[in-house]
């Protein structure tokens, strides 16, 4: 297993680079072979991935997100995952590009930042911990998705406004579609998020009643949490519209990497209290 | 004795026609045909005992007649050749016959124009997308009446091959070149369902004719609405065209709230719409965008209405910047479209030497069957007459077996790699040499 695991390791992220440059060929210069081979190179890593995550699971006995490295690698699978379910689904490749290249980034970081052996603690073989996680990186992975989308309205946004039409006039999805893309995904993001908190704060209550709030992780969790609710309810009021949106959710993209990688490196292990 | 046959690599097709640069729209549309006549000409054309295949590709910009004689050797210029140009132009109007009028192309140039004409090439604005539907037309009417035969049935297949490919791979039909489609390209990057979007259209004269026409004809606006401060020209306009609201002038601002897009296109001194009246417009949309396209000199609404979020203001120079970039889109797609032209010209090529493969080995097997017969012959007196029968076999199985490979693979041939072994097939069996 571990052979496999470590080759995985190393074929993962030049897979990722591989497809994003394949999807970068094909938006700025529509090449034929780039055409034929995006699709294949993203669907053949990301089934890799898929079993690259079972594999961690069966080889260390716990859910594959309890290190940093870990937790970057399934936000990895889970975009290029929506992404591909986006591409099949509304047969839409021109924002593939930007999305396999942040799928890149994470999983580069990801192989980067592994440990011949992640920790084994008690608390990783819990159903609680396991729901609290999934729902975590499940709402960083929306979030990374509608930080990718936001990135591309601004930009068509910009061109529009300037009268400037060169690198994304005429190439991506209307602006309408855009922005409708990336609100779905802070939707789900904030839902999934918002469960990852409410267990998790059910959970810590339980077990560290008096340090959990002391947790810089569960700090900036709160604090990030706020910025999607605060950014969602003024577009529910109608006060932010499609640009501000799409602002909020590259500002939540900052907010989700600090999260995962200054707090946890800097701070704790994980979680400071674990 | 021999006989050498002459190799064609190419049908003996001719092409007959002027257009856009040959010749005035005054005499263009004198030799145009609509439906009807040329569905006339085509039967008139293949009734003459020279003409055994015909074609007639005919629009604004264009009358061209592609011809492929009866009995397939005719020389050309020939009787073919004369009877396309007196039916179909000279009747018509006898000044093409002066010089530089009518261009002539024959064989592989007379396909490669009309796979050329298919891909856009050959357009008055490059890579117009119209003129693979018209080539489409002209198959259609020409397989009708029976004019389109298997060379140019197959011809007219390859062009309508060569104009989706061109369009599919490479960018020569991108981005709108003229001022009403820009206007409708601008409106696809911002809104979801163009079909869906609400128009207004601010003005009635000669720009804003051009662009109503556009965006009608494109299907631009769910609904289309126009405004003009002559409401009796707004009208006409409106019945010129055909499915267009005409609403009051004075209400223009309250339209706006109401629309997607705004056209603006009047000679008007002051400005149509100001900042403020945008920004209270704007109030009132909810952050839906809105597209406004200035067209009008002076001005017709403030520049500084860019300003205002979600208000996409752009002038005529925008447009015409748009427009140029297009341009340069399509034209750096020329070489590649003109590579995908001599591919589809070299697989129509391919087919029809092809054609010639069948013919060939019957020959060729014919020609072994009679060495077969006559060596068996010769030395069938040697053998006693109870052993004739296996002999008769034997030969045959030998025969057959030699042949079976030289058979399939010049059988398999076509594509254009390939075709050098027609070529060598008859050379070294001497298969255009008479027997005896």
């Amino acid at each position: 297993m571990d052979p496999f695991l470590d080759a995985a390791n190393l074929l993962l992220p030049l897979g990722y680079l591989l497809a994003a440059v394949a999807y970068g060929l094909l938006f700025f210069a529509g090449h034929g072979l780039a055409r034929r081979a995006a699709t294949p190179l993203l669907a053949g890593t990301a089934l890799l991935h898929l079993l690259f995550l079972v594999g961690v699971t069966l080889r260390w006995g716990q859910f594959p997100a309890v290190t940093v490295s870990q937790a970057l690698s399934v936000v990895a699978f889970a975009v290029a995952a929506v992404y591909l379910f986006v591409e099949w689904h509304a047969g839409e490749r021109s924002t593939g590009f930007w999305l396999v290249s942040l799928v890149f980034a994470f999983q580069l970081l990801a192989s980067l930042l592994r440990t011949p052996e992640p920790p084994d603690r008690e608390i990783f073989h819990s159903a609680l911990f396991a729901s609290h996680v999934s729902l975590a990186l499940l709402g960083y992975a929306a979030f990374v998705v509608a930080a990718g989308y936001g990135f591309l309205f601004l930009e068509l946004y910009r061109e529009l406004k300037a009268g400037r039409f060169s690198t994304f006039y005429g190439k991506l999805p209307p602006l309408e579609v855009l922005e409708k893309m990336m609100s779905g995904a802070l939707v789900v993001g904030f839902a999934a998020l918002s469960g990852a908190v409410a267990f998790g704060v059910f959970w810590a209550q339980r077990s560290f009643p008096d340090e959990w709030l002391r947790d810089p992780k569960i700090l900036f969790t709160f604090a990030t949490w706020a910025l999607y609710a605060t950014a969602l309810l003024l577009r529910r009021l109608r006060r932010w519209h499609g640009r501000q949106t799409a602002m909020a959710s590259l500002a939540g993209l900052g907010a989700i990497l600090f999260s995962l990688l200054a707090v946890n490196l800097l701070f704790s292990d994980f979680h400071g209290l674990l | 004795m021999t006989r050498r046959r002459a190799h064609r690599r190419f049908p003996p097709l001719v092409l007959v026609g002027t257009d856009h640069r040959a010749s005035p729209l005054a005499l263009r549309e004198r030799v145009a045909y609509d439906a009807h006549a040329a569905e006339e000409m085509l039967v008139h054309l293949i009734a003459r005992d020279a003409v055994g295949e015909a074609c007639l590709v005919s629009t604004c910009n264009r009358t061209e007649v592609y011809a492929v004689p009866r009995d397939g050797t005719s020389p050309l210029p020939g009787e073919g050749y004369r009877t396309a140009v007196d039916l179909v132009f000279l009747a018509r109007a006898p000044e093409m016959e002066s010089e530089g009028r009518l261009y002539v192309k024959r064989g592989e140039e007379a396909a490669r124009h009309l796979l050329s004409v298919a891909a856009g090439l050959e357009s008055m604005v490059l890579g117009e997308p119209e003129i693979l539907g018209q080539v489409k037309q002209a198959h259609e009417m020409a397989a009708a009446v029976g004019a389109a035969g298997p060379v140019l049935g197959r011809l007219l297949r390859t062009a309508a091959d060569a104009g989706r490919r061109a369009r599919a791979e490479t960018g020569i039909s991108q981005g709108a070149v003229s001022l009403g489609y820009a206007v409708a390209e601008l409106a696809r990057n911002i809104f979801s369902h163009l079909g869906e979007t609400r128009i207004l259209v601010l003005g009635a004269g000669e720009t804003a004719r051009q662009v109503v026409r556009s965006l009608a004809e494109r299907g631009g606006g769910g609904r289309l609405r126009i405004a003009n401060r002559d409401p009796e020209r707004a009208r006409r306009l409106a019945e010129d065209v055909g499915g267009i609201e005409v609403v009051p002038f004075a209400e223009r601002l309250e339209t706006t709230a109401a629309s997607d897009v705004v056209v603006a296109a009047t000679s008007a001194p002051e400005p149509l719409l100001t900042r403020d009246g945008l920004a209270s417009v704007m109030a009132r949309r909810a952050g839906r965008p809105l597209l406004i396209v200035d067209l009008g000199v002076p001005r017709n609404v403030e520049p500084e209405a860019a300003r205002l979020g979600n208000v996409f203001l752009h002038a005529i120079d925008a447009l015409d910047a748009l427009i140029d970039r297009n341009l340069k889109t399509r034209r750096e797609a020329v070489p590649r479209v003109e590579e995908i032209v001599e591919q589809e010209v070299g697989r129509f090529g391919a087919w029809y030497r092809g054609l010639e493969a069948a013919p060939l080995v019957a020959r060729l097997q014919q020609r072994a069957e009679r060495i077969r017969r006559s060596e068996l012959e010769a030395a069938r007196g040697r053998f006693p007459a109870e052993l004739h029968d296996d002999l008769d076999r034997l030969t045959r199985a030998l025969v057959r077996k030699i042949l079976h490979h030289p058979s399939a693979g010049l059988r398999s041939t076509g594509d254009q790699g390939e075709l050098a072994r027609l070529d060598a097939a008859r050379e070294l069996f001497r298969l255009d040499e008479d027997d005896g």
